[in-house]
Formats: structure tokens, sequence, C-alpha cells
């Protein structure tokens, strides 16, 4: 039976079984690759997609368990093709290194800092607690994201 | 002709590579598809030893979407660095857990695992040799017992038994200077566990068979290895593989070698569609090509004025059932552990142990990572038996300007010592953070470290375009590094005159470029650096002759500069760049400059080093790093709270670019110190085969590592540079376990430093590390006899 699914403001049609994991559906039947598959158990927060509003790893999201919540993949924050803040001030603290945990980074603290616009370096790195980052130590772009709620 | 100052190729340069990987959009191998592309699936073994009785693929090849099956008969080669010991496929014997025994090609990826499932396979177990020690015991069973009749691939090194290769040093008369009277010795014992890479991007290929060739695109740091090797193991003509890269997403040693495309490629000819193999994270986990879990025996001969007057030691490496990257790995003890220090004379000995476990491999300084804890370690324990201050015994020992390395090659320039003069101006600037540690136990320690930038064979092709644009054309590969999109368009800018902006950089192909060694040990800046360099200065020559023509100047008159020719010291006067090129477009062609490197090689003591595949380090690379830590009396609990690095760079390209590479090799290199841990089962499997069991850094782990990079040292690289990359890992568990150690009083022999283990150090329930199976008389660890 089809599941019909809100990614990003459209309505797509989902071929696949009601247990198949969310992330599976975005990257391979609606190609949006933007959330990454990389421990299939939760842990490195890579797939992080928004139900809602609120972020969730889209690996474990049985795709019926969502019925009509909206999903916002990373591919969505830059609203007519202009990177968001929280982009533009990763981009300009030249932070990025392979780049792979950044989708899931960017939806987590995308929602961390609509609900909490100031807030302080500490409370940053506590809501990066389930994204793994391989490369660049997290404390540049904790720095960034700290910038940005300054400003 | 005159150039402009070489100070001016440094900039922070942002990446150009970033908008797109923020925005989502950057297609790495595993985001890529084809039309009528299949996936494939692996069956591994799930035993460490066996015979292989029967293996029977009939049932499988009649599942659902199975479009080809692969198995040891598709590739007869074998494959390795310095002996070909290494079957594509299990032929007759399991040697690991987790190997490979046939590949399929299905409709989907559920087809395929499930076809997988459906192979037949009859084996017959047999005891597995799960540690060096065990491979090393006296009637031992080999674990390739035709060893000798293997292809070699590069000639020296001793064999024997279970040791895949050997390199030794001897240097100087250590007998004599362990029996002075007034001497002291000192002898440590040290043990290691293996790091995973964890690179978010697993190993990933999608391959094809077209007009008779394959096409390999691949996540990997070496595409002409990939070329070069799936030859082999196919056995065809390495010409017939053509291998591309798209962004990889993180690598750290882990790509440094071919491993899944010859199954893709295998596979796509069979099935003619193209095939993608991507690894699942428990595959990554349980064969990953680890850092090699290692065992470290070392005394010295030490006066109580603190010269070293002889030092004596055997790294037994794990190379797992294959051996791979640690036959060449062997050849990097001379240099770290037999680094850092003048040394009256030396005995080393580096062995790479076969055992029934997963290949080991490349990563990141590799065996410099855990060489360095143990001699920093050992220093320290010196230190302690002589009475002497360790920094004093520091400044005293470390190699100046026309000292002799362990294989006597002499080093140039005094570097270290500098370096430890610029920590302590560190650590004079900022107040110590003691007063965070509490109740808990504080310790400190500032150690050195020595690594070598990886040099050798790089070539580069730049096209000059019309429009004043240049295209770069190497085999270099972006694994995040920056390199490819910073130091390299920063380095030709600056020698063309243009901004590194309108530096195109073409991703690496195969077809398009020449050979390269591939992106590891900090090579990329260096050796494609200064083959970009090289190129860009051909194509200089060329355009300031003509514009020389042009303006009736004399070319070393003029310089390039804002995408203009123009007469030295008047400014705005020439022409563009663009209008020399287009002029030459009608004259003479377009405008193509070529360039390559190699390492000239550096000279050692003659007789000194055997099995060694570098004598001597053509570019080393010294760290200073400090680190206060707090260690919690309760609990065993590490926590660090200051953590200062002086890195040597040569000349900084790009030095935010460099802070990010320092923080977060710093920060992996902090993981395998305190809780980065793989062990291995009475299976001979390995327990952690998720991110769950298998504790990497997370956010609050992490603190801002405080950064000043020393400029100035000699390199050969272009303009200066030294690799920036790899050696920022080298030296955080030397810092923090001499800290722990300092703090507790305890002899500090393991890491990583859990918190079980810190508790049973302080507890005293922690046993000594030993290392019986290493004779205390150092020739009877080797096969090497005196000369």
């Amino acid at each position: 039976m089809p599941t019909i699914l809100t990614i990003n403001g459209e309505q797509r049609v989902s071929s696949r079984g009601p247990m198949t994991p969310l992330v599976d559906v975005l990257r391979d039947e609606f190609f949006l690759t933007g959330a990454k598959s990389v421990c299939r158990e939760g842990v490195c927060g890579a797939c992080t997609v928004h139900l809602d509003g609120q972020p969730v790893v889209s690996c474990l999201v049985p795709i019926g368990t969502i019925g009509e919540r909206e999903i916002c993949t990373v591919e969505s924050l830059a609203a007519a093709g202009e990177p968001s803040p929280l982009q533009q001030v990763m981009e300009e603290h030249d932070v990025v290194q392979c780049g792979m945990c950044f989708p899931g980074i960017l939806m987590v603290l995308t929602g961390f800092l609509r609900e909490r616009p100031h807030a302080d370096r500490d409370e940053i790195k506590a809501a990066l607690a389930g994204n793994v980052c391989r490369c660049t130590g997290y404390e540049r772009l904790v720095d960034a994201a700290v910038a940005l709620a300054r400003a | 002709m005159a150039r402009p100052d070489p100070s001016t190729v440094t900039m922070n340069l942002p990446r150009r590579d970033a908008r797109d990987k923020l925005l989502g959009r950057t297609r790495y191998t595993v985001d890529r598809l084809l039309p009528r592309m299949l996936h494939a699936a692996i069956l591994r073994a799930e035993v460490a030893s066996a015979r292989i009785m029967r293996l029977d693929t009939t049932r499988a090849r009649q599942m659902p979407g199975v479009r080809a099956i692969a198995t040891a008969e598709d590739a007869p080669g074998m494959h390795g660095i310095g002996i070909a010991d290494h079957p594509l496929f299990a032929s007759g014997v399991i040697r690991f857990h987790g190997e490979q025994i046939a590949a399929v090609a299905a409709d989907t990826y559920e087809q395929a695992e499930a076809a997988v499932r459906a192979i037949e396979v009859e084996l017959e177990p047999l005891p597995p040799v799960l540690t060096m020690a065990a491979a090393l015991a006296p009637g031992a069973p080999l674990i390739h017992p035709d060893w000798k009749s293997y292809e070699v691939l590069f000639e020296g090194g001793a064999r024997g038994g279970n040791v895949a290769w050997e390199a030794t040093v001897v240097r100087g008369d250590t007998d004599a200077a362990f029996a002075r009277d007034d001497v002291v010795v000192v002898e440590s014992c040290f043990r290691v566990g293996r790091q995973n890479h964890v690179s978010l991007e697993p190993r990933a290929v999608i391959a094809a068979y077209e007009d008779g060739r394959y096409h390999i695109e691949t996540s990997t740091q070496v595409p002409w290895t990939v070329r070069n090797q799936t030859s082999k193991l196919l056995g065809v003509p390495p010409s017939q593989v053509h291998v591309t890269v798209p962004p990889v997403g993180g690598g750290f040693g882990q790509k440094f070698d071919c491993t899944l495309e010859p199954y893709a490629a295998i596979l796509a000819r069979k099935a003619g569609q193209p095939v993608r193999l991507v690894y699942s994270r428990q595959e990554e986990m349980l064969t990953c090509l680890c850092r090699e879990n290692a065992e470290i025996k070392i005394r010295s001969a030490v006066t109580r004025g603190g010269e070293i007057a002889g030092r004596e030691a055997v790294v037994l490496m794990d190379c797992g059932a294959y051996g791979g990257e640690q036959i060449f790995l062997t050849t990097m003890t001379a240099h770290t552990l037999g680094g850092n220090y003048k040394l009256g004379s030396i005995k080393l000995a580096s062995r790479a142990v076969y055992t029934n476990t997963a290949p080991n491999g490349a990563f990141r300084a590799c065996n410099g990572v855990y060489n360095t804890f143990a001699l920093e370690r050992h220093t320290d324990e010196i230190c302690q038996a002589i009475g002497m201050d360790p920094l004093e015994f520091r400044r005293l020992n470390v190699l100046g300007d026309g000292d002799l390395g362990a294989t006597g090659q002499v080093f140039e320039g005094d570097v270290l010592g500098p370096m430890l003069d610029r920590m302590a101006e560190m650590r004079d600037a900022s107040p110590s953070k003691e007063h965070l540690a509490g109740n808990r136990l504080y310790g400190r320690a500032t150690v050195v470290g020595t690594w070598f930038i990886f040099v050798g064979p790089s070539s580069a092709t730049i096209n000059l375009n019309a429009d004043g644009s240049a295209t770069l054309i190497t085999a270099g590969v972006e694994l995040g590094q920056g390199t490819m999109v910073q130091a390299l368009p920063q380095i030709v800018g600056y020698e063309l005159g243009i901004h590194p902006n309108n530096v195109i950089v073409r991703p690496a192909d195969t077809d398009a470029a020449g050979f390269d060694l591939g992106v590891g040990g900090g090579r990329t800046t260096v050796s494609v650096g200064a083959a970009s360099r090289a190129a860009a200065a051909d194509i200089r020559g060329k355009i300031l002759n003509a514009a020389g023509e042009l303006l009736q100047t004399e070319p070393d008159k003029l310089v390039l500069r804002n995408g203009r020719v123009e007469i030295e010291g008047r400014e705005g006067s020439g022409m563009t760049i663009a209008e020399v090129v287009q002029h030459l477009h009608r004259t003479a062609g377009p405008v193509v400059g070529s360039g390559s490197f190699t390492n000239p090689g550096v000279p050692s003591l003659p007789g000194c080093a055997a099995g060694h595949f570098i004598d001597a380090i053509d570019i080393p690379v010294f760290n200073v790093h400090d680190c206060e830590v707090a260690v919690d009396p309760d609990t065993g609990h590490v926590d660090i709270l200051s953590y200062k690095v002086v890195q040597d760079v040569g000349r900084a390209l790009n030095p935010r670019a460099i802070a990010g590479q320092i923080q977060g090799g710093v920060t992996q290199g902090i993981g395998y110190a305190l809780h980065e841990e793989h062990t291995i089962g009475e299976d001979g499997c390995i327990r952690q085969n998720s991110l769950e069991t298998y504790r990497v850094p997370l956010a609050q782990d992490t603190l801002p590592v405080e950064i000043e990079l020393y400029e100035g040292a000699p390199s050969i690289g272009p303009l200066g540079v030294k690799g920036a990359g790899e050696i920022p890992i080298m030296n955080p568990p030397a810092a923090i376990a001499c800290a722990v150690a300092n703090a507790t009083g305890c002899r500090v022999q393991q890491t990583p430093l859990t918190p079980p283990r810190v508790l049973g150090l302080i507890l005293g329930r922690e046993p000594e590390v030993e290392l019986p199976h290493i004779s205390a008389n150092w020739w009877e660890n080797v096969f090497r006899r005196p000369a």
C-alpha cells in the first residue's frame, strides 16, 4: 500500500513498505541525499530531519508511523536557494571538512536555535550530543553557532 | 623574473565546496546512482580460521533478482604492499573472521543479501592464532604456510614463520653503552589497541564495464593504487582500469588501499550492468583496516647527566591476516620511536606479525602515534630514574642542526629546541587550569614528536584558459582536508598571479591525470603542490616570454599579478593574462604546462637500516604538545583541562584551515588516548561492531585547542610548506598518558585510558604489561644477524 508523505512542503507517494526507514525513502526513492545513512541505529545523527519542526533521526522512523506530520530535510533550509543564517555562518567560519555530518548538525541546530536563539556555548554543545563529527573536533563549528546566537 | 613576496601566498581562503556540503547537495560516492545499477553484498566468514571444504552457489544463483556471483576463481591475483600475500576472496582457507568468500550482485541490496545467505559453505574449523604472543610462540600454526612462494614486491625485509616483515636498525655499539658503569638502565613495556577510522562515508564504489574497460567510481585516497591493484587482482592490463573519485566523506588512511573496488568491478563485468557496493557500518567496524594493536619493549642506557648512550627496542605490530600497510609501516619505527632524541647507539626491530584477525591498515600518522606514546612515556620514566626534570631532559636531547637520526641521517636546522621554547612561552602566557581540578588529581606534561611527510611521485597539468582562468589536473583527492580546494589553488594562483578562485581543480581521474602516490602521509600539499607549482612555473615562463614580446620589455622586468602581466613597479601597466593567452592561441596554440615531482632522497648511514622502505626521511615534521588533566580518583575518569600545540608547518599557506586540521586531529588523538577501544573475542571477531559500542569523541568531550604554528623550518616542499593535516594526531596519547602518570603517580603502559583502566592503576589492580615474548637479548628477537 503506498504511503503519502509531506516532504519539504510537497506531497509525495512512497511505494515502500510502512516499516521502511524514512532515510531510505528520502535517499533512494526521492533522491534527497542530504540526509546521510551512516550508523543506521540512531547514534550518529547524520540522518537527522525535522518532523513537524522537531529533529528526529530518520533511520529510526518507519514511514508508516509518520502520518500527516510534515517532513523537512536539509534541502529545505536554503529558502529560494539562499543559505540560511546558520548555513551562512558555517560557511563564513570555514568549518566544513568532509561535510558528511553537517546536514544532521544543521538540522539539529536549526531546531535548537529556533527554540533557544541566544543559547550559550555549553547549551549548543549539549544540543549536539547526538551528532558524530569525525573531522572537525567540533569546537570551531560550535564557535560559528555561538557567533550566530550572539548576533 | 620578478616574483611576488612568498608571504602573499598565505591567506585564509575559504573552501569552495563548503556551500554545497552545507546545502546537502554534494554527491559523495554513496549518493550516486546509475541507470540499471545493481547492488552488491559480500559473504563473509564467521570463523577466524578454517579450511573451506565446499562452496556451492547453485541455490543462490536461482534467487530472485540475482545477476552475478563472484568467488575466488574470478580473481586469480594476489596483492599487497611489499609482499603479495592477499587474495581477493578466501581461497582454500579462511584466515580471519569477516574474510570475503563470495560477492553477489542483484537488483536490490535486500535480494543480494538474501542470495548471500543462500550460498552453501562447508568449513572445517582450525585453531585460530589470535594474538602476537601466540603467533610468535614456538610451534605456532603458520597463518601463511606458503609464505616463501609469495611474490616479493619490495626487496629487503627479513621474513619467516608468522613474521610478515622485519625491519631493523643497528647503529653504534649498544652493548658497550649498556655495559658502561656510569649509566642507569631503564626498561619500559607498552601495549596499545586498535583504532577505527569511523569515516562517516563508508568505503563505497560504483563500477561499470564499458567499451572493454572498467570504470571505477570510488571513495578512495589512492586512485592510482586502485587502478593498479584492481588490474593485478583481476589479471587484466592496468590500462583497462579507469578510476574517478567523487568528493570523499572522510578517509583518515582507511581509504589508502584498494579494498572493495575489485569486487564491484568483477560483478559489473559479469552482469553487464553497473554495480554499487557500499560497506555497512557493521562491516566497517569489523574489517576496517584499523590502526594496528602493538606491543613495545624499549630500554635505554642513560647517564646521570641525561645523555642517552644506548637504546634498544622491539615493536610488534599486528598486521592481522595479511601484511598490507603494516609491512611498509615497520619502516616508521626508526623515524618515530627512533626519533626526537640524540642517541649514542641504537638497535631497533619492527616486526609485522600475522594473526587470524581482521587485517589492519593505515591511520593518520600510523604507528607514529603509539610509538610516540611509548617513547615519551619511556622518556619520563628515564627522567624519574635519573632525577631530572622532563622538560630539561628534552631540551638537552632533542635533535638539532647536524645531529644524527636513528638511521644516521643528518638533521638540518634547530627546530624542536625553539619549538619547546615557544611552548614555554605559551605556558607562561596562559594561567594553569589546575584550579579546575578541584578535589581530583592534577597532572601536566609536555611532549615532543617526530613524523615525516610521505613524499614520492606526483604529477600535474595546467591549462591556462583564454579567459585567464587555469584548470589544474592532478590525481589529488579532496577528503575533507582542504588541500584540493585551498592549498593547491593558492599555490597555483600565487605562481600565475591570478586569484585562487580562478584556479579550477579537476577531480581525480586516472585517465586525465598522471601518476600519483595518493593522498596520505601529509604529502598532498607537498608533492602534488610541488608538481602543480612546477606546471604553473612552466606556464609562467610562456606567458612572460610572450608578454615580453608584446610589451617590448625584458621578461625579467615583468610580474604576474591580479590577473595581469605588468611591468615591475608600474601597477596597472601591461595587459591582462587573458589577452596574452588569446594572443598565444593565434600564434603558438593553447597554453599548457606540466610538472612533476618526486622526493630527492636523503642519505642514511650505509649498513644501518635493513628492510626499510625509506632509510631516511626527506621532510621531518615536529610537534610539541602540552596538556593538563584532572583524574577522578573515585571513577578513573580523565578530564582534559587544557591542550596546547606548537606544530612545525614549514610555511602556513592557510592558517585557519590548518587550525581546523589541528583541532580535528587532536580530537581524534584524544579519542584514541581515552576511549576508542577495539577488543577481539575468543572467536576472533572484533567485539565493538557499531558506534554504540565503539565510542568516538562527541561535542561535549572536546575543548578548544590552543595553537601556535611554527614556521621557517627547512623543507623541500613548494614555498617551504610541510603537510599539516597528518600530524596533529601524533602526540595526544603521549601527552595525556604522561599527564595521567604525573597526576596519579602510576606507571601508564597502555592506552586507551578508559575509566576502568585508570581506576585499576590507581587501586593497584591493573596488571603490569611485561611482554615475556620479547626477549631481553635484542638479537634473539630478530632474523638479522650481527655483521
